[in-house]
């Protein structure tokens, strides 16, 4: 069995949603260094289907997801 | 291969022309056998919830209701901006069937794929 992930930083972002969400996310991450790891809380209705979407869009990993919970690790680049 | 189309509404009862049209232009994409999304903002995320278009039907047009449940069975989806619907607390529990919501990642997503839009 895998180790679990400890992450580098942690945001609670209550019930923040949308751009507003993704905007601050984008900030959070970019002060991460590559491949450092984000645990993310966010209970936005909409969350569980932007951060994979977000993810997918903008190069950072997702890890896990159990919504609310979200593992993110920052892209290389 | 598919094309991607997005049918932005943000009206609902307050112009029900408006979001019928918006409508019977999304049944004719995925008729036409698009890729086709609803992205329903503002007042429109109304339309999203159980019961809430039965009375709407537009002279000239089907009833929304109709449209909406033609729509989907097509294959349409229909996401429902996150803010909006909590802004009206509306319920969540009582979603029309093919409605998601989402926020603004998801829209991005879609379109940045290479989606026309077009909006009522």
């Amino acid at each position: 069995m895998d180790p679990p992930i400890l992450g580098d930083d942690a945001w609670d972002a209550g019930d923040m949603g949308c751009g507003e969400l993704v905007f601050l996310l984008a900030r959070r991450l970019g002060a991460l260094r590559p491949g450092q790891v984000l645990k993310l809380t966010a209970t936005d209705l909409g969350a569980p289907h932007d951060i994979p979407a977000w993810c997918r869009l903008t190069g950072h990993r997702l890890l896990g997801a159990e919504p609310p919970h979200y593992l993110i690790q920052r892209k290389e680049s | 291969m598919a094309g991607k189309l997005c049918v932005s509404i943000t009206h609902a009862k307050d112009d029900a022309d408006k979001a019928t049209v918006g409508f019977v232009v999304a049944n004719a994409a995925v008729a036409s056998a698009q890729d086709t999304l609803v992205f329903l903002s503002t007042e429109a995320v109304r339309v999203a919830v159980k019961g809430y278009a039965d009375d709407i039907h537009e002279e000239g047009f089907a009833p929304l209701r109709e449209l909406v449940a033609n729509f989907v069975k097509g294959g349409g989806r229909i996401y429902v901006c996150s803010p909006c619907f909590k802004k009206r607390a509306l319920d969540d529990q009582a979603l029309i069937e093919g409605a998601t919501i989402v926020g603004g990642a998801k829209l991005v997503e879609f379109l940045a794929a290479g989606a026309a839009c077009i909006s009522y």
